[in-house]
């Protein structure tokens, strides 16, 4: 089976101001995304990710190089059928009403037209917007936006969905919901493709990740591969009074280990600010 | 086929919908509603012409400056509006082809000029209806017959008007598939009204004999780029003096219109195909 993504030595060069001078964005970049994974394109601003998924998905020309998409070649209608796409601060017309904006763009994608209802409030249930659906998009919060954002984009039950910065500027609570959003696609079979500079987001929620800087690919694999300190091991240890300690440093040197450090578990953060706004949604 | 139809209307409607209810268009459609009310107030000034002339030849002014004006921008702030808020990343990376979003918001705002130009024909035919009443009773007492109002002529002047806006918004829409700024868009939209209003100068120079080779193939190839927009007003002709006006004048200047309209859009695709979002 084809790659969801399959990206070979792709190169964009911008030519920029009177002199049209070269200014090169992706530089030989060679991808390949599994499907039914979740995949992180992460990278500083300006490295050629959102550059990267505008040629993905045809809006931007490559200089050189070739994509395809579940077997098809990127910017052909096929391929734009199965992939659903969320751009960064996606903005839409303030004027429709959430179950609007989605049954426009589920009319766009070709969703059949005695399906589109039944396809709508699938999108808008997943993306948990039922009950402001009805609201003109222009009442809408930050986050709201972004999960309205998200219905649009799958509505039409693509096999592949790119986010572009996903939580960008959502609070840790919405961010929390799309990333269930992420894992529900990705239970369902999806693959998902998302950017993002958010790296604790993306750990938890991504499967593989690529690392990109200067518009090349500096590392790429697993989350866990990628991640993972070979060369050294966690314990987590209940009631450890100094004599035990003592001895466990003894017991472990005499195996030619040794102790570098010992500290307390931290949550994090976002753990702890999610454990005590529980329940509360940002609708 | 249908599908392609299918996505062209629901841009369409979503443009039409967007482009009602700004306050620019309700605005231009006020002052040119004004223009055509307040014309039997200054029927005074009709410098020795009929009344109902003056009348027609007023409103059609308004008509024609702020539809040009509505043409010309709202196109240009459409269009933009979609680039500027990326709205357009959201629907070009569906399967939806650059043409169809074209075409699409060709006919949302074709469709809004059509209302403008429909609200603004039927004040102009009440308002010269009222007059022509008063003017025909008057005339039972002196005995001189005004000039007659056709309303079937009224509503080929607002078919030639609105065929003359859609050429504008297909040109408009050419320099918006090229141009970066909104700003650029407009100023080039202008000048093009300006230019087809004066390309009959180039068409009538093109007739006259002239040794200058490079001059007249200059002149012949202004006069076939650019659309003559001074065929379509035939306005006081069709209304006050429709027997006048030769058959098939206005079938031929729909004909050009939709020819012109075309051109332009088939241009606008070409150079929106290639432009990076």
């Amino acid at each position: 089976m084809s790659s969801a993504i399959s990206v070979q030595n792709l190169t964009k060069d911008f030519r920029i101001g009177i002199r049209s001078l070269k200014l090169r964005a992706v530089d030989d970049l060679s991808l390949e995304i599994p499907r039914g994974q979740v995949y992180g394109l992460l990278g500083p601003n300006g490295c050629g990710k959102s550059t990267t998924l505008k040629i993905i998905l045809g809006l931007v020309t490559a200089t050189s190089g070739a994509i395809s998409i579940l077997g098809h070649p990127s910017a052909t209608s096929e391929a734009r059928r199965r992939t659903g796409f969320l751009p960064e601060a996606p903005y839409f017309h303030k004027f429709l009403s959430g179950r609007e904006l989605v049954r426009y763009c589920a009319q766009l994608s070709g969703v059949d037209s005695g399906k589109v209802a039944e396809a709508v409030e699938a999108a808008l249930s997943l993306a948990a917007m039922t009950e402001a659906a009805d609201r003109p998009i222009g009442t809408y919060s930050k986050g709201m936006l972004q999960r309205i954002g998200f219905a649009q984009a799958i509505v039409h039950d693509p096999e592949l969905v790119i986010l572009d910065e996903p939580t960008a500027g959502v609070d840790p609570v919405g961010s929390a919901a799309i990333g269930r959003m992420i894992h529900a696609m990705r239970d369902k079979g999806k693959t998902v493709v998302l950017c993002s500079h958010l790296l604790g987001q993306v750990e938890q929620v991504c499967d593989r990740v690529a690392i990109m800087d200067r518009g090349k690919l500096v590392l790429e694999g697993k989350v866990d591969d990628v991640l993972a300190r070979r060369d050294r091991h966690v314990m987590t240890i209940e009631s450890l009074t100094p004599a035990a300690r003592e001895a466990a440093e003894a017991a472990l040197s005499a195996h030619g280990a040794k102790v570098t450090s010992i500290t307390h578990p931290r949550r994090s953060l976002e753990d702890l600010f999610r454990e005590l706004v529980t329940g509360s949604r940002d609708a | 086929m249908k599908a392609s139809l299918q996505r062209t209307i629901w841009i369409c409607r979503v443009t039409f919908l967007e482009a009602v209810r700004q306050r620019f268009f309700a605005f231009l459609l006020i002052l040119g509603a004004a223009m055509v009310l307040s014309s039997v107030s200054f029927r005074v000034l009709d410098f020795g012409h009929g009344e109902l002339k003056f009348i027609a030849d007023f409103g059609f002014g308004g008509m024609f400056l702020f539809g040009s004006v509505l043409a010309v921008v709202m196109t240009a702030q459409l269009f933009f509006s979609e680039m500027d808020n990326r709205t357009a990343l959201t629907l070009l990376a569906k399967p939806l082809s650059r043409t169809e979003f074209l075409l699409g918001k060709f006919f949302g705002t074709w469709a809004v000029l059509g209302v403008f130009v429909l609200i603004l024909s039927i004040l102009l035919g009440l308002v010269m209806w009222g007059r022509e009443q008063e003017l025909l009773a008057a005339a039972e007492q002196s005995g001189k017959i005004p000039a007659q109002f056709s309303a079937g002529g009224l509503l080929s002047f607002a078919l030639l008007q609105w065929f003359r806006l859609g050429v504008v918004i297909t040109i408009v829409l050419a320099v918006c598939a090229a141009a970066r700024t909104f700003l650029f868009a407009v100023v080039m939209g202008a000048m093009a009204v300006v230019a087809g209003q004066l390309q009959w100068i180039a068409q009538d120079a093109v007739l006259k004999p002239t040794q200058h080779g490079l001059y007249s193939t200059f002149l012949w190839v202004t006069s076939r780029l650019i659309p003559n927009l001074q065929q379509f007003n035939i306005g006081d002709a069709l209304v006050l003096e429709s027997a006048s006006v030769p058959s098939g004048a206005v079938a031929m200047a729909v004909g050009s219109g939709g020819f012109y309209m075309v051109a332009f859009l088939v241009l606008a695709a070409l150079i929106f195909r290639r432009r990076e979002i």
